[in-house]
């Protein structure tokens, strides 16, 4: 070590960790750990949440970062059961509190069990999406009686046995979401209501229960969030039950969007039985409000802040009537609503000076005078969501530039506006996100002006076919936070292009189907300047060949979702990208012309245990061993077949026939 | 409930439709002189349908009229179960109707036929439950027997005087007897026993438990008696013998007496809903009720099956397997992977695309490669950015 490094090293381990406490930044926190083995140390000792995408390094970095308290494997690649036992069933984390399993689809309940064994005091836990947990895996982590929080959704095997396994082994529960698990009915609901009295927060969307459950939600003495999105059986008089019970008047949140059989008068239940109520989600439910049901908003205290109606008649006095009673609303969620007009946009912002977010999704009637009552009255606005309110034009959006400093987030997707629109957007310093999807209009000047948004985040700009490289080269200097980009045909675009994107380093998520312009040499740039996309999509883009994909094998390591549909791969190529791209997890291959099925096969052999999701065409359902199928759903891999005529310009390369 | 009304409503029927018998004989011998044959056609339908209602009213009758005519009966009515199930209604039936057409003291054979269904010939009627006691007769109005408790676990109980066989039935004992000898094959040696002392009243029965202590006991206060020896065998059985029948499918549920073993295996398996504690129900809701009421109870989730228990196995194997196969499967220095921090994220230094071995490479059970149809280029490839040097050998 060289001397002037020495003072560093005398530092003792207590203070390391003080400092390593003070530094937020992974970034920052990876330059620590390489300093010394010291540093490494404290590093180790003072982290408490850790993210693992690569299942071979789990094991070793449990055993390094045994202080851990959350651990994080929702994008650990072929995640299976021996893995997990070995790595948490030694107890090598006993502190470990938060377990995060989404989407861990080869996850089953030996190696939950193990790991509830090695780790007793776990909280929370998150299964969700792995669409192939039952009861028994319930059942396992019902073992952990410490359990507060418990994630199932779209755990399509889980029952009422599951759940009551749950109810009766973790009395002390507090958050529960069971959404999609389509198996449980009125029964679970009962017991879980029965024996899990401290529950705060119930997710039982899109389950097939009835107003019994309701019924029985009802006796929950401290349930403060409720969610029941498509409950298509629950009805006014369920939600009466919730009004009734003397128990029940804690609940701060209630969504009941999706409920078709839910009316005006069920709101009104609502209402009146819980008066702290806070937020209030009534998306497509398309009923009628009556301007009774409306009025008693009014009888809620100020702390009411979200009003959602998604799909509903808001006509004439109506958004008056939300405005006069609401005044502390900061959310409010008008998309597809019928009779929203300027002048009513304008007496509902007007008693609501507080509001943050509105969104007026496919609301056709909305003009720039909207725009205007708006940036008047909502000094605070951060999120306007204009999608498809195509009577908009740069005018109202000049009063929302320079009114409402804090705008956040803007959707002009499909409003057809022009740079001088973009020019007064540019005065939003905090924009963070902004969809301009379907503006052909948008040129590279209108980029420039964007490019003064420092902090943008994420950028759509879907078939905006009029920008081109020296737009790119704009945003690539002054939007170095992009985490997003969506450049999905925008033909115009080329390598030079790519070449400017490719010095964003936050990338993450980058889509450029359709580029047609685009070759190799622009995505080798991508993938070498690009050092965390995680997401890229190539669909249809011809002009790449074998060098672009070797080039992504070789740089794009952290690649985790890739499509290459449609595009110019050998299979040598194929085989070796899918090799090299260790965190992959979600590939689409429909059409690859040049790759015969041995070639699909040796190439999903040598991904065999990473992979999560995959699409592929229907030829090659018969065409793929049986048994290799088996391999990839036995690992938890999820295959969609879909079913598309190869395009007609593809046809004159026809892919090299099979040996006999 | 049902008698009350029912007896005199019966016994109405009963006379009206005797009276019709009366009238169309009536009318049959006035017409004698001139006889049609249509006409002849006409009443003999008449008879046969006023026969058969008359039957089966009398049919009806037949339980309520046993009762009534016990003596110290007390007037209740009340209590007339049907001591006999179904499928003995129909030999029921035939008896009534021999008994009918034997002119003879009608009400007297219909007692010698009650009095002799109660105990033997019941057998494979498995006798109810040993808790239906039928009528409550008032103590001292009956005869009480007590076996002994070899006399009730006995496989037999009747015997061959001459080799000492036993039987279970007395029919089949006379079969047996016929053996023997001529003597024993006579009408009078066959009939059944019962038929010879039917003339005189038969005092009535009931039989006590030897088990002290027993409510079934006569030594008990509140001494209930047993109706027939079949009761009390299984009442025996039931209560103070070892459970000796296993269920053969659940392994759990065991009983002393075969006919209920026969029962329960009926149905085992249908009570799916399985508690902590080893309780089954048949439905759903009771188990969550169950579950509700009791602290921690939980649903029984059901046995992992061996041939699941297998498959994981299969597949930790088959995981090695490819494990120690994507070693032979050499696309680039694959160990130095493993123990890499992924948080690094930068190391460049992957390897090269190595000539697949494929000859090293074990795919087990997975061997369903047209090896031969596929040719990969034994030339490796060094790919930079900079220098591309692919030559696609797709085609050769």
């Amino acid at each position: 070590m060289a001397p002037h490094h020495a003072h560093i090293t005398v530092l003792p381990l207590d203070l390391l960790i003080y400092i390593i406490d003070r530094v937020p930044e992974p970034a920052d926190r990876k330059s620590i750990r390489l300093v010394s083995r010291a540093f490494h140390r404290a590093e180790c000792l003072q982290r408490r949440d850790l993210n693992v995408i690569r299942r071979e390094a789990l094991g070793m970095l449990i055993r390094c970062y045994g202080a851990i308290e959350s651990l994080d494997l929702s994008a650990c690649a072929g995640l299976d059961d021996a893995c997990l036992s070995t790595a948490l069933g030694g107890g090598a984390a006993p502190g470990l509190r938060k377990v995060n399993l989404s989407r861990a689809s080869g996850v089953r309940w030996s190696g939950l069990a193990a790991m509830v064994r090695g780790c007793p005091r776990i909280e929370s836990v998150d299964l969700s999406h792995c669409v192939g947990v039952g009861d028994r895996e319930v059942a396992v982590l019902a073992m952990l009686a410490g359990l507060k929080e418990l994630r199932l959704d779209k755990c399509l095997g889980v029952s009422d046995v599951g759940l009551a396994k749950v109810a009766v082994g973790c009395p002390g529960l507090e958050k529960l979401r069971i959404k999609w698990c389509l198996e449980i009915s009125d029964l679970g609901i009962k017991l879980l209501a029965n024996k899990c009295q401290n529950l705060k927060f119930l997710d039982i969307s899109y389950l097939l229960v009835t107003n019994k459950s309701l019924h029985s939600i009802s006796t929950l003495g401290r349930l403060e969030v409720l969610k029941m999105v498509g409950c298509y059986y629950i009805t006014d008089d369920g939600l009466n039950y919730l009004k009734n019970e003397k128990n029940c008047n804690t609940l701060l949140s209630v969504d009941v969007s999706r409920c078709h059989n839910v009316s005006a008068f069920g709101l009104v239940s609502i209402i009146e039985g819980h008066k702290s109520l806070r937020k209030l989600k009534a998306s497509d439910c398309y009923v009628d409000l009556p301007l009774n049901c409306l009025s008693k908003l009014g009888m809620l205290t100020n702390g009411f802040h979200t009003l959602k109606v998604d799909g509903s008649e808001v006509s004439e006095p109506r958004l008056k009537i939300i405005g006069a009673n609401c005044k502390g609303l900061t959310k409010i969620g008008l998309g597809k609503c019928k009779g929203v007009t300027d002048e009513n946009i304008s007496e509902l912002v007007s008693n609501c000076a507080d509001l943050k977010t509105i969104d007026l999704t496919c609301c056709h009637d909305v003009t720039d005078d909207s725009l205007i009552a708006i940036a008047n009255s909502c000094k605070k606005l951060e999120s306007l969501l204009l999608e498809s309110c195509s009577l908009i034009t740069d005018e109202g959006l000049v009063y929302i530039g320079t009114c409402c400093p804090n705008l956040q987030e803007v959707d002009l997707t499909d409003c057809d506006l022009d740079d001088s629109a973009l020019e007064s957007l540019s005065r939003c310093s905090e924009l963070m996100k902004l969809k301009l999807g379907l503006c052909p209009s948008i040129t590279d000047d209108g980029l420039d002006y964007i490019a003064k948004c420092e902090k943008l985040q994420e950028l759509d700009l879907y078939r905006c076919t009029g920008i081109g490289d020296d737009g790119l080269a704009a945003l690539a200097y002054g939007c170095k936070k992009i985490r997003k980009l969506n450049l999905c045909y925008c033909t115009r675009i080329s390598d030079q292009g790519m070449k400017y994107v490719s010095c964003l380093p936050e990338l993450k998520d980058l889509e450029l189907r359709g580029l047609t312009q685009v070759t190799s040499l622009g995505i080798v740039a991508i993938a070498f300047g690009c050092k965390n996309l995680t997401e890229l999509d190539l669909k249809r883009c011809s002009a790449v060949d074998d060098l672009g994909f070797l080039g992504l094998a070789r740089y794009a390591i952290n690649l985790r979702q890739i499509n290459i549909s449609y595009c110019n791969i050998s299979e040598q190529v194929l085989i070796r990208l899918l090799w090299n791209l260790r965190c992959l997890q979600d590939v689409k291959l429909v059409h690859l012309t040049h790759v015969r099925k041995e070639g699909f096969m040796l190439a999903l052999r040598s991904c065999l245990d990473k992979l999560k999701k995959l699409k592929l065409p229907t030829i090659l359902k018969d065409a793929i061993s049986p048994a290799l199928i088996q391999i990839l759903q036995d690992k938890g891999c999820r295959i969609r077949w879909v079913d598309k005529p190869i395009p007609f310009y593809m046809k004159d390369s026809p892919p090299s026939s099979p040996d006999p | 409930m049902k008698g009350r009304v029912f007896v005199p409503f019966c016994c109405l029927e009963f006379m009206t439709k005797i009276h019709q018998v009366q009238e169309v004989v009536r009318s049959m011998i006035g017409r004698e002189g001139s006889q049609f044959a249509a006409q002849q056609q006409l009443v003999t339908a008449d008879l046969t349908s006023i026969i058969i209602q008359l039957i089966s009213t009398a049919g009806t009758l037949l339980p309520s009229f046993k009762n009534s005519s016990l003596p110290n009966n007390n007037g209740s009515l009340i209590g007339s179960d049907i001591p006999s199930s179904d499928s003995t209604k129909a030999s029921e039936y035939e008896e009534l109707i021999k008994g009918l057409s034997s002119a003879g003291d009608e009400g007297d054979d219909l007692m010698k036929y009650v009095n002799a269904c109660g105990g033997e010939g019941a057998d494979s009627v498995l006798a109810e439950d040993d808790a239906v006691d039928g009528d409550n007769l008032p103590p001292g109005s009956y005869e009480v027997l007590q076996l002994e408790k070899e006399e009730i676990l006995a496989p037999h109980t009747h015997f061959c005087l001459i080799c000492g066989k036993g039987f279970k039935r007395d029919a089949n004992l006379r079969m047996h007897m016929r053996g023997h000898g001529d003597e024993y094959k006579t009408p009078a040696a066959l009939a059944k026993p019962s038929k010879e002392i039917s003339s005189e009243p038969v005092p009535i029965k009931r039989y006590s438990c030897p088990f002290n202590g027993c409510k079934r006991n006569k030594e008990h206060k509140k001494f209930q008696p047993l109706k027939t020896i079949l009761c009390v065998k299984n009442h025996y059985k039931r209560s103070h013998c070892d459970k000796s029948y296993t269920c053969s499918r659940c392994n759990r549920k065991k009983f002393s007496v075969i006919a209920d073993l026969k029962t329960h295996e009926k149905h085992c398996g249908r009570d799916k809903w399985l508690c902590s504690c080893g309780t089954t129900f048949s439905r759903k809701d009771k188990l969550f009720g169950h579950v509700a009421l009791f602290q921690g109870h939980t649903p029984a989730l059901p046995p992992v099956d061996d041939t699941k228990v297998s498959v994981v196995l299969d597949q930790v194997q088959n995981n090695d397997l490819m494990n120690g196969g994507s070693i032979g499967f050499n696309f680039g220095s694959a160990s130095d992977d493993v123990g890499l921090l992924d948080i690094k994220g930068d190391d460049d230094d992957r390897g090269f695309f190595s000539p697949m071995n494929f000859d090293s490479c074990n795919f087990g059970s997975l061997d369903d490669f047209s090896r031969p149809s596929f040719e990969v280029p034994e030339s490796s490839f060094s790919i930079l950015p900079g220098s591309y040097n692919y030559v696609n050998r797709n085609g050769s």
